[in-house]
């Protein structure tokens, strides 16, 4: 059972491009992520990107597209770039999801969830063990929010990513959004989810903005972060407090002050020095 | 080849009439040249962060650069807006950090000017008469004078062109071979030509400072996307200041197309993920794209200065 790594970072943003200024600015910052499909290993960093290399702030890869979860083997040239990027950043550790992206060669555009079969997870962890194989550093691994379950599920949530943590050795990300937006959508309790999850084994936590229409909360990362979802960070914070908090936010970008009112109130939540 | 008996023309043997041309067409070169590396070196600021974004947009662009730049970030602040039939409209209070320009062209706006007329008016004009000489005191922008003395240099080689045009056609009249004649004649007109047109707006240390901003605030290249939203009104007139028109076109598409900016009003050097950009538009300097390599060349045998 690996345990996370002994460095602390705190509070740490989603590098996009669009806010890589704001990014920049951010004084107390050690703690980034980028999405690993958006960099191209032969060329050098991106000069923001780059300078946030220079100031020490620790950038992680955040694989979207490899697509673990299917029932086929990982597409190499796909596992070789992730390496690549993660080699490029000098990250201390990269990330992933569980979930599939494509399958029989059709691309779904975005990520699916697994059904929670002992099959499902077999598949996983040969996946995971590929990737694995390639890699110099830790990989943590994200479970994604999921609006519906699949009818076959064989394992409860917890035992499901338990399981697939316990046979890779990999480590936990933690989207607390998504446990918000999961238990909020099936009418269950998030807090017990946290306690029956492998908090020492985090390698880091999402945190996301999202909105309720027609009834359903949906993890849009283009609104504010609700208070519920904070407090949630609280809750985890106090049982086990993870290496970093990172916020994510993909679009809909709000003036900067409400952006580093976003990281203060993390910040303030999970019980981390401010970053801005 | 002279044929004995037969007259020089204007009385001077080609290969003399070549070698005083090239001799006086090369001095003029290299006094234009000095004068130009002299006047239009400018006074470097001790840190380009500090200059206004307007200050800036002026420099890479012009008048109607530092104008985009202020639609900017009025637009971005929610001062102003567009209307179908292409008028300003005012939507909000004017800010508290706006500029003299900021300033006249809100009002130009609350009057429902057009974008394309805000260049004509008195407010503007006297607002942009004001960035420009500060400019010229920080010694980057050129002052009318430099610019009209810059422009001496080439007229005098064009007076010169014109003389080696009379040669070359009583030249030719005589039967006499003018083919180095007219090679030089070339290369004199286009370095003439060029060196008249292009004379800068901002000197050579507006020029650098325009490249270390570039350098410093990549994350403005619109190849960043950048969420103007987020870094506010003045970042995004640095933003249509270092890299052109088409940025309002990124901020806001409606808005831009209402208010008919033109999106090649300067562009900025997109090389900024290459590390050396190479400066703006606006002109740089020419160089000797053909001061020295033309004029030499000797013309042996047959004569060849007409």
């Amino acid at each position: 059972m690996t345990e996370a790594t002994g460095t602390t970072y705190g509070v740490g943003i989603g590098w996009r491009p669009e806010i890589a200024g704001f990014v920049a600015a951010l004084p107390g910052l050690r703690f980034a992520e980028v999405i690993a499909e958006s960099l191209a290993p032969g060329n050098p960093l991106p000069p923001a990107l780059a300078a946030l290399r220079e100031r020490q702030v620790a950038v992680v890869p955040h694989g979207t597209r490899l697509s673990l979860g299917g029932a086929e083997p990982v597409d190499p040239a796909r596992v070789r770039h992730f390496a690549q990027v993660t080699e490029l950043l000098g990250a201390p550790l990269a990330s992933e999801h569980i979930a599939f992206v494509r399958a029989g060669g059709m691309e779904a555009g975005h990520l699916l969830p697994l059904p929670r079969t002992r099959e499902a997870v077999d598949a996983m962890v040969a996946n995971v063990n590929r990737v694995q194989a390639e890699l110099a550093v830790p990989l943590a691994l994200e479970p994604i929010a999921a609006i519906f379950d699949w009818p076959d599920d064989e394992l409860d949530e917890a035992q499901f990513i338990t399981e697939i943590l316990d046979r890779t050795g990999a480590l936990l990300l933690l989207d607390v959004a998504n446990v918000y937006a999961n238990a909020r959508n099936r009418g269950t309790d998030p807090v017990a989810l946290l306690d029956r999850l492998p908090l020492e084994r985090i390698g880091y936590v999402h945190v996301a903005g999202g909105a309720t229409r027609d009834g359903i909360y949906h993890d849009t990362h283009t609104d504010p972060v609700p208070d519920a979802v904070l407090d949630l960070v609280t809750e985890l914070c106090a049982r086990h407090r993870p290496p970093a908090v990172l916020l994510e936010r993909d679009g809909h970008y709000p003036p900067a002050a409400a952006l580093r009112g976003e990281l203060d109130a993390i910040a303030e939540a999970s019980g981390f020095p401010l970053i801005t | 080849m002279d044929v004995p008996g037969q007259s020089h023309t204007w009385g001077i043997p080609g290969p003399t009439f070549l070698s005083i041309f090239l001799v006086i067409a090369a001095l003029l070169l290299a006094g234009t040249l000095v004068h130009r590396a002299v006047s239009f070196s400018g006074r470097r600021p001790e840190n380009p962060g500090r200059l206004h974004p307007l200050q800036v947009a002026w420099l890479n662009g012009g008048d109607h650069l530092a104008i985009y730049a202020a639609l900017g970030a009025l637009r971005v602040a929610g001062a102003l807006g567009s209307q179908a039939d292409h008028r300003l409209v005012q939507t909000g209070p004017l800010p508290a950090w706006a500029t003299r320009l900021d300033w006249a062209v809100y009002q130009a706006a609350g009057q429902g000017r057009r974008s394309r007329e805000l260049i004509g008016d008195p407010g503007v004009r006297s607002a942009l008469t004001e960035l420009r000489a500060e400019l010229e005191r920080a010694g980057l922008a050129l002052p009318p004078t430099a610019r009209t003395a810059a422009r001496v240099g080439p007229i005098l080689l064009l007076v010169l062109l014109g003389v080696g045009v009379l040669r070359l056609v009583a030249g030719i009249a005589n039967h006499k071979p003018v083919g180095f004649l007219l090679l030089t004649l070339a290369c004199l007109a286009a370095a003439s030509i060029v060196l008249l047109v292009r004379v800068p707006r901002g000197t050579r240390a507006a020029r650098t400072a325009l490249r270390t901003l570039r350098d410093q605030q990549p994350h403005l290249s619109p190849e960043y996307l950048p969420a103007y939203a987020t870094y506010g009104p003045a970042a995004t007139a640095l933003g249509i200041a270092l890299f052109g028109g088409a940025v309002l076109y990124a901020l806001d598409p409606v808005f831009a197309a209402e208010a008919e900016i033109r999106r090649t009003v300067a562009s900025g050097a997109h090389t900024s993920t290459a590390g050396s950009s190479s400066g703006g538009s606006g002109g740089g300097d020419p160089g000797d794209s053909c001061g020295g390599g033309c004029g030499g060349g000797g013309c042996g045998g047959g004569g060849c200065g007409g």
